[in-house]
């Protein structure tokens, strides 16, 4: 196994323990990887935060194909009725399974919070080793951004009787589709 | 002196079934779920890195305000510096009125507690809505938390059913997945439709003016990222200097408080962050981003006090209520402050609270010394506590006590009383070695456990009878009997000379000693404490001895740490540090002078072994007496669960909230009676009458003899 393919497999076996999901598809796949996941759930709405790199990996038309609606702006708006949210994350942690959205960019923080299932977009090249090192690429920004937030799988609660739940406020769901080749 | 409402409440605490369900498992499995989560982690280390930058933030916190004002402000936040928790009310209140709030959305913010928010802004026509599940719960139940990390545990999901079929009004069944999907419903509506999300801070940046908050249901979230106007109110110990600090708070707050090696979320806001203003023409803009900080009187207070200055160390994880055997029965409730519970919240409600509330409170804690290991800023918990006690005695002694440790404290007096009482037991002794029932006031004292009867000869009298036949001595060693070896447990004094002679020591008894003097620190008469110290030190001249040996470790460690009464520099400071450095607890005295020898009987002996909570987590001695033992021919040692989680004993512990300390001892007695071993070894003789009077209490065969006491009978040495 490459180092590559050992970090892949440390990250997806991290956000496993944690209840989230993981494939890994190359850039020519990425869309029809996405279209894949989301109509496997059975999703029908989706808003989909198209940065560059979403642009570039044709996340939208192939959802389009795939029959889902699919919004790309008024975000805030259609994610209060959309089932499903796709926006690029920055960094993530093979150790943990942790991903983090870094930047001021309301429409990612959006549907990353209120989607039912969450669907984050990740280069591999920005995955680091561990927690520290992700501190230290933080740390490292030339300036600090208004936002920066790490995801670690869906959310949860023990609050009623200790009982470990999945999904309460945030995603029921989250998956993570790693570009291997980004 | 705990009072009649503190035991009442405890007695509430008590009958509630669920709470001691839930919150009894989570603390069972709490210890194995948390050390998973540190695997490959250095908690010491990372420990030590919190307290180093939290303490720097402590001691520059005038300049982490200006900074982080500063540089919050330049990133487009507004930040107001209250100087006390009415004058941020104030603020908040005037800002929610100014801005036109009508609904505010709040994820967990303990400053905002303090502050009365929820209530003040209530009055104000404001809705203000508690989203953390828990939090929710309890709002709805019209009660405090009763846990810093799990705030609705003693409500079970079928309370939790009623309180929501009452507010959706509509049917809820007691299903947990169902309830929290019900709770999701409820809260969408209210994070799309709030006007301002209100937010406290696990960490706030001077040098970024950045503010985290930790999370898992997302609720954070939706708080920082839907309402046009964000607040953060937050108290001045949430300050670290640089962004890098913030790692190490967030390596053990997850793994401390939930045994996670990483929440779902951590969210860093830093200024005015972008928001959606109008959904419908998808405008956005920056936020409009409000910091309080909440810089009171009380917060002063903790900083000006070299004694508890380290109360600005704690990242609020709870361990301290995970680990506490007195919390995993009573819960927070009992706490009373509203805000704050257990161990911290004992000191927090002292500060920040209510004094009085907290001088009541500090009796829960055992001085067990558990919450001191797991604790992530490195808090002296229970020191702190003691300190709290003293000044509490200080300022209002408990004329009973103060006469009884008066009497304590003077030896002669002492020794009289227990000779007399050797005689006057008779009635309640019933000819066995056993006081099983006491009348009227006195009958909680022997609630769930049987006291010792007092011997009715002293080992001082018995001991110049002792024939120690050694041959060329290595050298002599001084014997500190304690009040328990003197007069009740004679045999064990009997076996640490024999197992000393036995590896070529003579063991003399110095005849002028008394009470080591730890029933009055624990009461908090720190004055009959140096008392009994002056006495003791005179008493045993250790100048004239190699070793002094001490089959009770809360006496060793009251005798090593003499030295605190005296001035430094001053004769009697020399003389305790001389006591205290020769000063050892039986097996580790044994096992350093040679007593591993391999030696026994070769009878079969299944034995299991209790820590006690001062030789393990003061003296750091766990290995030794395990080792004496299984290197003893003959015994097999079958390890207890929590064996090093205190009996319930704790000094006077036991005699003032009985109500606490018997179901403690009734867990001990059920983990020892799963090892299925006939003896249960002790080093401590308090244990020794706390678990022997259990089993007796209860009936049980199983025999509780101290370490010492089992090698001298299996070497064949008595």
């Amino acid at each position: 196994m490459s180092t590559t393919d050992a970090l892949f497999e440390r990250f997806k076996a991290n956000l496993e323990a944690i209840n989230g999901e993981c494939s890994v598809a190359a850039k020519a796949d990425a869309g029809k990887a996405v279209a894949d996941i989301f109509r496997a759930k059975g999703l029908s709405t989706a808003c989909v935060v198209e940065s560059d790199f979403v642009k570039e990996l044709g996340i939208v038309p192939a959802l389009k194909d795939a029959g889902l609606e699919v919004f790309t702006d008024h975000i805030r708006l259609h994610a209060e009725t959309a089932q499903g949210g796709v926006c690029e994350v920055q960094l993530g942690v093979a150790d943990l399974g942790t991903v983090a959205q870094v930047g001021d960019e309301i429409d990612s923080r959006i549907v990353a919070t209120m989607a039912e299932d969450f669907l984050g977009i990740l280069k591999a090249s920005t995955i680091v080793d561990d927690y520290d090192a992700l501190f230290d690429a933080i740390c490292a920004l030339p300036e600090m951004p208004n936002f920066v937030g790490f995801v670690s799988g869906p959310s949860r609660t023990a609050d009623i009787e200790c009982v470990s739940t999945v999904g309460v406020h945030g995603p029921l769901r989250l998956n993570i589709v790693i570009i291997a080749d980004a | 002196m705990a009072s009649l409402e503190l035991k009442q409440e405890i007695q509430e605490a008590l009958k509630n079934t669920t709470l001691s369900r839930t919150l009894g498992n989570f603390c069972a499995t709490y210890p194995a779920k948390r050390a998973k989560s540190y695997v490959g982690v250095d908690f010491e280390a990372t420990r030590d890195e919190i307290r180093e930058v939290k303490g720097y933030a402590a001691e520059h916190i005038d300049e982490m305000i200006e900074k982080f004002t500063e540089n919050c402000t330049a990133k487009g936040g507004h930040v107001f510096h209250a100087k006390s928790t009415e004058e941020a009310m104030e603020y908040i209140r005037g800002l929610v009125k100014e801005k036109g709030v009508k609904t505010i959305v709040k994820s967990k913010s303990m400053a905002s507690e303090e502050i009365h928010m929820n209530k003040v802004l209530g009055e104000d026509g404001v809705l203000v809505q508690e989203t953390d599940l828990g939090e929710f719960i309890i709002a709805l139940e019209g009660n405090t938390p009763v846990h810093m990390v799990m705030p609705a545990l003693h409500l079970n999901k079928e309370q939790v059913a009623d309180y929501f079929t009452e507010y959706t009004k509509t049917k809820n069944e007691p299903i947990i997945a169902e309830e929290v999907k019900t709770a999701r419903r409820i809260m969408r509506d209210k994070f799309i439709h709030a006007d301002m999300g209100v937010s406290g801070a696990n960490v706030a940046v001077a040098e970024t003016g950045t503010v985290f908050t930790m999370s898992n249901e997302g609720n954070g979230r939706m708080v920082g990222t839907l309402p046009k106007i964000h607040l953060y109110v937050f108290g001045i110990e949430k300050f670290v200097n640089k962004l890098t600090d913030a790692r190490w708070i967030f390596k053990a707050l997850p793994r401390n408080g939930t045994g996670q090696r990483i929440t779902s979320y951590i969210s860093m806001y830093t200024g005015a962050s972008e928001v959606t203003v109008d959904k419908e023409t998808d405008e956005k803009a920056k936020k409009e981003f409000y910091a309080v900080i909440l810089d009171d009187p009380g917060r002063r207070a903790i900083l000006a006090d070299p004694d508890f200055q380290e109360i600005f160390d704690c990242i609020r994880c709870g361990a301290c209520l995970d680990v506490c055997p007195a919390f995993a029965l009573v819960g927070g409730h009992v706490y009373g402050s509203k805000v704050y519970t257990g161990g911290i919240g004992t000191l927090l409600t002292h500060f920040l609270v209510s004094e009085e509330r907290a001088d009541e409170i500090q009796n829960i804690c055992l001085q067990c010394g558990r919450c001191k290991e797991v604790c992530g800023g490195g808090l002296h918990i229970p020191e702190m506590i003691m300190k709290l006690r003293e000044r509490s005695y200080e300022a209002n002694p408990n004329p009973v006590y103060k006469f009884a440790l008066d009497a304590v404290s003077d030896r002669k007096l002492f020794h009289s009383m227990l000779r007399i009482a050797s005689v006057a037991q008779a009635p309640f002794t019933k000819g066995t070695n056993f006081i099983r029932h006491l009348p009227m006031f006195l009958s909680g004292m022997t609630e769930g456990r049987s006291l010792m009867s007092i011997a009715p000869v002293p080992f001082r009298d018995i001991f110049p009878t002792i024939q120690q036949n050694v041959e060329n001595p290595k050298g002599k060693i001084a014997i500190f009997t304690g009040c328990l070896l003197d007069f009740a447990y004679i045999d064990i004094a009997k076996a640490v000379i024999a197992d000393l002679n036995s590896i070529g020591y003579v063991v003399d008894m110095p005849m002028g000693q008394s009470c080591c003097g730890a029933p009055a620190t624990y009461m908090g008469d720190r004055e009959n404490a140096r008392k009994t110290a002056e006495l003791n030190i005179e008493a045993m001249q250790a100048d004239k001895y190699d070793y002094v040996v001490s089959a009770c470790p809360t006496c060793t460690h009251q005798l090593r740490e003499y030295k605190q009464f005296f001035e430094e520099g001053s004769e009697m400071y020399r003389k305790a540090e001389e006591l205290g450095s020769k000063t050892f607890d039986f097996c580790k005295l044994f096992y350093d002078l040679g007593g591993l020898a391999e030696a026994g009987d070769d009878t079969p002996l299944t034995i299991t072994y209790h820590d006690s909570c001062h030789l393990k987590r003061e003296l750091g001695v766990f290995k030794e007496q395990r080792e004496l033992l299984t290197k003893t021919n003959g015994i097999s040692l079958v390890e207890m669960e929590e064996s090093d989680v205190c009996c319930g004993f704790g000094g006077t512990y036991s005699i003032k909230l009985p109500e606490v300390a018997a179901p403690i001892l009734a867990k001990k007695l059920q983990h020892i009676q799963d090892t299925g071993a006939s003896v249960v070894a002790v080093d401590c003789p308090g244990c020794l009458m706390q678990i022997r009077g259990g089993m007796d209490a209860h009936d049980l065969p199983i025999e509780v003899k101290h370490t010492a006491v089992i090698l001298a009978e299996k070497r064949g040495l008595i």
